[in-house]
């Protein structure tokens, strides 16, 4: 029963990690091309 | 927002792919996504946060805007083995070019400019200023250096979402699906590992 707790912990550990990084990253990418381009049209328009 | 619909598309075409090969769709392995959200933090505070914009002077604008973007471009060299970051880093190579000539901001014409907002806003900005709190700067075709990378292309008439867009985007566009989409890896090397194994 412990045996599987733990298999239990370090699988979710895992998946959480996972996520994390994929969530990251496609925050990153995200933040690459809104400051490497075009910007939103919320920024057009008189001072 | 044309640069983020191509992540957007990338995605399913990714996920659609690595069926097609048989394995898992995998994010792909960036490397320092710290450095983008550093290099992005000027940008954010001088174009997207209402309450800081309004009190950069421009000057630092420009200056925070070009180190921002050769930020970004070491983050593309450090990133240089996965398949579709050189597409990135041509596109922002080409935007920092015509920022850089045109006192660091991206030019665009009142041209232009007057299919975003009415003319009568164009008419209030005085020609060489910026435009609003964007990275763009009013300047006349004649006026501007390498007008060919400069914000000069737009969407369809009728398009519900008009914005303007340089060459450089469009590259970076391209960037972006491609490297979701193959996931980081060589497209050939794949299809060539495909067909072998159909062999």
């Amino acid at each position: 029963m412990k045996t599987k707790l733990f298999k239990l912990s370090l699988f979710t550990q895992k998946i959480n990690r996972q996520h994390v990084q994929v969530v990251f990253a496609l925050l990153a990418l995200v933040l690459f091309v809104l400051g490497a381009g075009a910007p939103e049209s919320g920024g057009i328009g008189p001072h | 927002m044309i640069l983020l619909i191509a992540i957007l598309l990338g995605v399913p075409a990714g996920l659609l792919l690595a069926r097609w090969q048989k394995h898992s769709w995998v994010f792909p392995p960036l490397r320092v996504p710290w450095l983008v959200v550093l290099a992005f933090l000027p940008q954010l505070f001088a174009f997207y946060l209402p309450a800081t914009r309004a009190r950069i002077p421009d000057s630092w604008v420009s200056a925070g805007l070009l180190s921002s973007q050769i930020l970004l471009l070491v983050f593309c060299w450090l990133n240089r083995r996965l398949s579709g970051t050189w597409l990135l880093a041509l596109g922002l190579t080409l935007n920092l070019l015509v920022i850089a000539a045109n006192g660091g901001f991206m030019p665009i014409s009142p041209q232009t400019a007057s299919r975003l907002v009415t003319q009568e806003v164009v008419q209030t900005v005085p020609l060489g200023s910026r435009f609003g709190y964007g990275k763009d700067v009013l300047l006349m075709p004649a006026d501007t250096h390498l007008v060919w990378l400069s914000d000069r292309f737009l969407p369809p008439e009728g398009f519900p979402y008009q914005v303007a867009f340089s060459l450089g985007d469009v590259v970076i566009a391209a960037g972006a699906f491609w490297l979701t989409a193959a996931q980081g890896k060589s497209l050939q090397a794949s299809f060539e590992k495909n067909i072998k194994e159909a062999e």
